[in-house]
Order: C-alpha cells, then structure tokens, then sequence
C-alpha cells in the first residue's frame, strides 16, 4: 500500500471542504464592538469575525477612510477594494461614540458584549468615558484591547503611526531592499496585517485565560513594537557587533543558499540549507564539488563563501527554467519555487479546495472571490459570508435584534442624528447603483 | 465628592506629581498623549517593571514543538510561551538546525542569533523519532500534551507511526499543528512533499514578494532591480507562525468548551497571500494585478519614503486637505495646482514627479528639522489638513531610543550559559492580568533531558544513557 497516497486520502477526507459551512465555529458566541478604522483595527477584528465572531462596527458619518482608499482610484460598484479587503462578516453601524446617547447605546452593547477593540489616538476612548475602568464597572468579562503606533505612555505616546512609519520606525523598510541601493516599503500594508494579526493573537489568549477564570482584561499594543518584534536576529546582532543590518536584496545572511534567482523563463526562490539538503542541491546541478566544499551549513554563511555559493548557483538556474528547477528540488530534496503571482492564486482550484481562497455569492455585490484566513481548522474551519457594506447598513439589526430597541426608537435615533446611514451623494459610502432597497437588509 | 469617588472606582485616582524629578518621570510617561490620566492610568496597570508575579493567560498548557529548521514553528511556539504555556523543544541529537541559521554564521556557544531569540521559556529536550525507540517515546509524551508543533515534510510523522491519526487516538483532545510551505492536503502537498520549508519560498509563493520591490513602472530604475523582492526579515516564517498560533488558540477555545481536538494545517504562503492587501480583491474586481511600487503606493499618494539630510524619512499628504497641507509645508502651491485631485496623485506617471518635488525640500533637511516643521504646522490655527513623518530608523538608533527603553521594549537577560543577550521583549507585556514575558532565553541542545524524561515518563539517569548510547536522545 502506498503509505503517503493514504496519509492525503486521509487528510482530504479530514478536511473536506464541501463541508464548510456544517462545520461550526470556534468564535460562535463571541461579540466585538469594533471601534476602528483603517486597516490594523479592521483587520484584528476581520480574522476573528472569519472564525464565527459576530464583529459590529462603529463607523462616523464621513465614512472609513479605506471607503476612499483604491488603487488608481478604482471603484467597483461603489465599493472600494480597500475597504473590502478587512471588512468580511461584519455588522455594520453608523454611529459617533463622543455623541452622549451614542455613549449610552454603546455601553449597553457592552454588556452583551465580550471585547472591544480601538484603533483610535491613545485616549480617546477615555475622553469619551468608555476607557477600561469604565467598561470593566459594567462587565468584568469585558476584553478590551487599543492598539496605537508607540502603545498608550511613553515619550512618544499621542504621535500619529500609519503602516508606513511603523515599517520606518521600527526598521523594517531599512533592512528591506537590494544591497548597495536604498531602503523599499513593503508592497503591502505590511505592518498593519502583522500587528492585527497578533493584536487577535492577544484577544484570543484573553479569551483563553476567561474561558478559565471568568476574568477579562487591558490589552495596549503597540505596532511599532510589533515590527521591532518581528525582525528576528536583528536587534541580537547589532546589540553584539555594533553594527546595522545590511539590505541584502534577497539573499538571506543567515540561511545559504537561500535567494532569488535569475532562471531561463524568469525568477526562482531556492532554498538549501541543511548539509543533505545542500548535497541534493549539488548533485541537481552536478556540481559534487561545490559540496564538498562546503558540506558544513555554517561554513557557507561566511560572506565570501556565501557570494561563491550563490554565484555557482545562479549560472546554474540561469540555463534552466523554473519548472524545471522545482523538479529538481521535490527530486533531490531542496526547496525551489517560481514566484506566484495574484492571478496564479486567483486561479488555482488547489487553494479553493483548501479553503484559503473561497468564492461566495455576496446579497449586494454578487459573486466574491477573496482569500479567507488561514489556517486551515479541520474541525472549526475559517469561512467568507458577506463583504463590506454601505455606512449603517446595518443600524436596525444591532440596536434591535441585539440591543432590543424598537423600530420607532431607532428611527427617533436616526432622526436626532446619533445613528445615520450613506450620504447618497458620496459613491463610496453607498450601496450599490443598482440596488433594489432590499437586497442584503438584514432587517426589516 | 461624588466625581471624586466615580475617579477612585474607576482607577483614575492618580494625581498630578509636583516633585521635579516626578515631574521629568511623569513626563515620559504621558509623553504627546491627548489625555494624561489616561497615559498614567496605563502606565500604572501595564507597568514592565511589575509584570512578575501576574497571573499567565496559558499556564494550563502544554505544548510540544517538535519543528525542524523553521522559524515559523519556533516563532509559533513563542508566542504560546510568552502567554506562559509551557512549551517543551525537541530537537534531534545534534540539535536544531534552526541553531545554525545565523548571519555570516556568528554563533554564541553552540547557537546561532536566529534561535536565541526564539527560544525564549522553552524547555529543551532531544529525541530521534525516525530511531523506532524514538518514536515509541515521541508517543508516549504526547499522551501529556495539549498542542503539537511540527514542521516536517508533509506526511513523514504520520509514515512513523506517529501521525495525527495515530496520536489522536492516544490523545483524543490534541491539538496537532503542521506547518508547511505547501500544506498537507491536495495537489501541491502531494508534487512538493519533497521540498523543505525555507522562508525564501514562503515569501515567493505568498504573492507579497511579487509585488514588493523597486517600481516596475520608473523608468528611472535600471531592469537589474526590476525584480520581486524579500522582506528583509524572515517574514514569511513569521507570519506563518503567527497565523499557527492564531489558529492553535482559536482551537484551544473550542477545546476548552466542547473537548474536541483537531488538525490545523498552516501553510505559510497561504498566510502571506491573505494579507497581500486588495491585491486579488482588485484582480477579481477589475482582471488587473498590481505592479511593484517600490516606495511609491498606488492606492494611496504620497504616501512614501523620501530622501533627507541625514537618511530618509517618510512624508504623507494624500487626500485632498492633507495634500493642501503637505504643499504648504513645502511653499509649494503651484504643487497643489499640478496635481490637483486624488486622480492626479494616483497616477504611476506623476507619483516620480511628486517625488522628486518633494525631495527638493526635504534633502535640504535633517529628518529631525522636518518633523519640527510638521509639528509646527500642526499647530497651526490656520492648518488645511494633517502630515505625518517617521524617519527611517537604523537599528542601531532603534536601540538608543527612550520611548523603548522606557517601554522595556528590548530586555538584556543575563543567561547563566550564553551571557548578555539582548531581544525583543513580549509585545503581550502590556496585558493587564495576564501580561506576557521573557523568563529564559535559551537553553543548550538536550539541557532539559533529565528533567522532561523523568518527569513525565520516569526515566531515570541509567534508562537515559542507555538512549543516549543508541543515538536516541
């Protein structure tokens, strides 16, 4: 029998995605007020809304700056994919929490609620009397977290972070670019994805902890911290040589080799570290050689050696192409791959088998294809319901169905302006041109 | 008296300091914020100073981290052992080769920079689980644990004897997290099982790398540059084992509440590609893909890294007021006139333009001297929208920075066998109850034999060489 054909049956037969939404959640029951805005916020809140928690977000009548923020100033029935990209399963509100019945209404959620998260200046929050203290006095459950560029105290606590300072600040850009050439940003708002990523990560080890004692708590992160945090050896070895990081374009200083290579069709990110690794290597490129002379893993990371090393390999990959180079590599045990391109996910049945892009057809928009947040749960799998949607689109369904108003309170509400829907005459803000009224209200 | 006791119930009982020492120390604690009880207040309940002898989130629990040279599994693991899990490493024999991995090969002892970062409250044993005494082992620990890590190709624990369908059925509620490149099921999993998992492919497979590096559409840029490019971390690991960890966490909630265990399947690529912005939600919206910007951003202008005096430094100015306000700082309205509306600035033809516009004032500059003028501006009566700036930081000035220093953003532990060692601190330090910490740095390859073999399978020091002589551990 062939042992590895068994372990995918088994493992397919585990993960069976035709199942998806029979599958439960492992959020199911929890609720977040999001008081956010931009990306980091959205985002934290957005990877828990995919596991089931039901997130309601608190939006100003201007409208989510991402409702604005669109490559080339792109929209696609009224909506940007900016603002599409973190917003999935939410509930959205629009309501102002400095407005003092706003503050009531907010305050009765918290009690139904188990955390609220802000990505507003450190404080702000405060001023409006909905600080920790404060939410703790009517439910000690209550889970808060604030994120913010340099945490709540400190010398430059109160300085405004946006993704591109903290990659800045905390030296991310600077060690990121071609050696010899200046610093590059990352291509995406990769420091806000990583800070809400453990922002999240925060929230459910609170979660975890009041699963145990009934207990809620103050989360303050800080996203320039969070950067600084994720530049693995780069603080230990300035610390020990007194030297800067050097950009070191895609060459990996301390795995070789480990780059991108020029091949006959294109590039390929090639990997062979281990000393069987690095002999498989060798032998793809009949070059026992090279091997030989550098059987011992550190002995390659010595900057001469290194430059030796990546040179060989690199005339070698220059005559081949990279389909032909990943064979190798799944033949001889090192790693190899082209660089994958939007359209190469978008289009591959691969990832919609497994889950990580999903297709589903959204009440105002129509059919959506998107990523949806890894990992893969065998048992409580991550899964896409509805995309963003139009400025309190969803006001009636929170404040009655789960704050318990009725319908004429909530239209008193709207008429003294403390909640409020789009402004038809800004696109962005809108359902789309051809809504009928009713498609994707979910109540009434 | 009655706003008085409302300020005590809700711990904002701290008063204004008036010693002048207080007066400086306070003064870095409230900083630029809005709302100085408020930064006390935090201050207070999220102090580094007092984070020992708090509580920890995840102390209950047991994690065994059996990955193999992959920061992802390591860095996955830290996470949990920050929040105070107990996190047991199992190395082979000779070690990790995760140790190895380190620049231009430094090593302190027998350990390389990568690792003494990632090692931080893990306890070190080694096993063999390809010897069949290994595996036997390998099982019999997973009787205690409640999470497992590994990073092996796909399908080679479970080829052991020691898969999830075999351990599960000792350990019905474990959680067993495999990570890896290509996944552990479908297509890819199966062609690529061959393949290790290195933080190179994970970026190129990601999507992310295919749009970071020197802008495609700048002329100016020679071809030779014109390629994808690497975040200069190991961020593909990273977010791969932070996604692990995300996921680990989710299913121990389920856990705790139903006692079911399950299969999480983390593949880092798949990670990288759910964060690559709007890049597939534009593709599906429009059939385009986004080409490389460089430090230039499509969908929001300016918004980039700018030349000064002394190094680069960032300057925004993108939406209407905003860029009002961004050509005044400059004394540039005839700016203003040249690229009037958002189209304009989202134009890859005029984002160079812009550019360079830009670099005529602020290379004129230190990145500190445009700060002042952009918080001169900001306090403005008259001010037509906001700027912001943030130089780009050398790690060197990183380390030389109060506000971190403060913030206990770096801890320098002295370890009994590596010495000085300074790393990034928990970034959970600053939950209240449970906040997360840096108890040990590292430990030697099998320093903690003993100590785990005994403890929780009773082998005594005689059973323990007779392993050692067999190459086990």
């Amino acid at each position: 029998m062939n042992q590895k054909e068994s372990y995918q049956n088994f493992m397919q037969q585990l993960f069976n995605g035709n199942q998806l939404f029979d599958k439960p959640q492992p959020l199911e029951g929890v609720r977040i007020l999001e008081v956010c805005y931009v990306v980091l916020g959205p985002a934290a809140c957005d990877y828990l809304a995919e596991f089931g928690a039901e997130v309601i977000k608190f939006e100003g009548q201007r409208g989510e700056q991402m409702r604005f923020v669109t490559p080339f100033a792109y929209f696609w029935k009224n909506l940007s994919p900016g603002l599409q990209e973190q917003n999935h399963n939410k509930y959205w509100v629009g309501m102002h929490l400095g407005h003092p019945r706003a503050k009531e209404i907010f305050l009765d959620l918290v009690k139904r609620s188990d955390v609220v998260v802000d990505n507003l200046t450190p404080g702000r929050m405060k001023e409006w009397g909905l600080s920790y203290p404060e939410l703790r006095e009517i439910n000690p459950r209550i889970i808060q977290l604030h994120v913010s560029g340099y945490g709540s105290w400190g010398p430059w606590t109160g300085r405004a972070s946006y993704d591109a300072v903290a990659q800045s600040m905390g030296a991310l850009s600077p060690i990121t670019g071609f050696e010899g050439r200046g610093p590059i940003k990352s291509g995406v708002w990769i420091a806000d994805w990583i800070t809400a990523l453990m922002c999240a990560n925060a929230i459910l080890g609170a979660l975890n902890y009041r699963e145990r004692t009934g207990e809620g708590q103050f989360i303050d992160y800080s996203q320039v911290e969070n950067v600084i945090r994720f530049l693995d050896w780069t603080w230990l070895y300035t610390s020990k040589t007194g030297q800067d990081r050097p950009r070191s374009g895609n060459r990996d200083l301390a795995v070789c080799p480990s780059d991108l290579f020029d091949c006959a069709d294109g590039w390929v990110a090639l990997a062979a570290f281990s000393r069987i690794e690095f002999e498989g290597l060798c032998n793809a490129m009949n070059a026992p050689e090279l091997f030989s002379n550098y059987p011992e893993p550190t002995d390659r990371l010595e900057d001469k050696a290194a430059r030796e090393v990546l040179r060989v390999v690199g005339e070698w990959t220059a005559t081949k192409n990279a389909a032909e180079v990943e064979d190798l590599a799944c033949r001889h045990g090192f790693a190899a791959s082209r660089v994958l391109r939007t359209e190469d996910a978008y289009s591959a049945e691969l990832l919609k088998m497994r889950g990580s892009v999903q297709t589903y057809e959204d009440a105002l928009y129509g059919e959506m294809t998107e990523p949806c947040y890894p990992p893969q749960l065998s048992e409580t799998p991550g899964r896409l319901k509805w995309a963003a949607r139009p400025i309190g689109m969803d006001n009636e369904y929170v404040l009655t169905k789960i704050l318990g108003l009725s319908l004429e309170q909530v239209d008193e509400l709207a008429k003294k302006g403390v909640i409020f829907k789009w402004n038809p005459q800004v696109p962005s803000h809108c359902p789309p041109p051809e809504w009928d009224g009713k498609r994707g209200v979910k109540y009434p | 008296m009655a706003e008085q006791k409302n300020a005590q119930a809700s711990g904002y009982d701290l008063e204004e300091p008036d010693l002048e020492q207080d007066l400086l120390s306070d003064q870095n604690i409230v900083g630029m914020a809005i709302n100085r009880e408020y930064a006390r207040w935090a201050h207070q309940d999220t102090n580094p100073d007092e984070v020992c002898g708090k509580p920890e989130a995840l102390d209950d629990t047991l994690v065994i981290d059996a990955s193999h040279g992959s920061f992802a599994g390591l860095f996955a693991s830290s996470i949990l052992s920050e929040m105070g899990a107990r996190v047991i490493r199992i190395e082979p024999p000779g070690g990790d080769l995760a140790r190895k991995m380190s620049p231009y090969g430094m090593m302190i002892k027998d350990t390389g920079l990568g690792y003494l970062v990632e090692a931080r409250n893990k306890t070190h044993i080694t096993l063999d689980v390809t010897k069949p005494e290994g595996s036997k082992l390998f099982k019999r620990l997973m009787k205690h644990a409640d999470i497992l890590i590994e990073t092996f190709k796909p399908g080679l624990l479970d080829r052991l004897g020691v898969g999830y369908r075999d351990l599960r059925e000792v350990n019905p509620s474990l959680v067993y997290c495999a990570i890896h490149t290509y996944g552990q099921f479908g297509e890819a999993s199966e062609k690529f099982a061959g393949q290790p998992d290195y933080d190179i492919v994970n970026q190129a497979r990601g999507i992310i790398m295919s749009i970071t590096g020197e802008p495609e559409l700048d002329p100016e840029v020679s071809n030779q540059y014109k390629k994808p490019l690497r975040q200069g971390n190991w961020m593909g690991w990273y977010v791969g084992g932070a996604w692990a960890a995300f996921g680990i966490m989710n299913a121990m909630l389920y856990r705790r509440k139903t006692g079911k265990g399950q299969f999480i399947d983390c593949s880092p690529p798949e990670g990288l590609l759910a964060i690559s912005n709007y890049a597939m939600q534009y593709y599906h919206m429009s059939g385009n893909q986004m080409p490389r910007a460089g430090n230039y951003d499509y969908a929001v202008f300016p918004y980039t890294y700018v030349r000064c005096k002394d190094g680069y430094t960032f300057i925004s100015g993108f939406t209407d007021p905003n860029w009002t306000a961004l050509c005044e700082i400059l004394n540039r309205p005839d700016l203003k006139g040249m690229f009037p509306t958002i189209k304009e600035r989202l134009n890859p033809e005029n984002q160079p333009k812009i550019q360079h516009e830009i670099e005529k004032f602020t290379t004129q500059y230190t990145s500190e001297e445009i700060l002042q003028f952009i918080t001169e501006y900001s306090k403005r009566a008259d001010k037509k929208g906001t700027v912001a700036t943030g130089r780009l930081e050398t790690p060197t000035e990183v380390l030389q920075r109060d506000h971190w220093r403060e913030r206990q953003t770096f801890i320098k532990v002295n370890d009994p066998y590596y010495g000085e060692v300074l790393v990034q601190n928990s970034t959970f330090k600053a939950m209240t109850r449970t906040p997360g910490r840096i108890k040990w740095v590292c430990r030697p390859v099998g320093a903690d034999n003993e100590y785990i073999y005994q403890k929780y399978l009773g082998l005594g020091p005689t059973k323990l060489g007779q392993l050692k002589e067999q190459g086990v551990i």
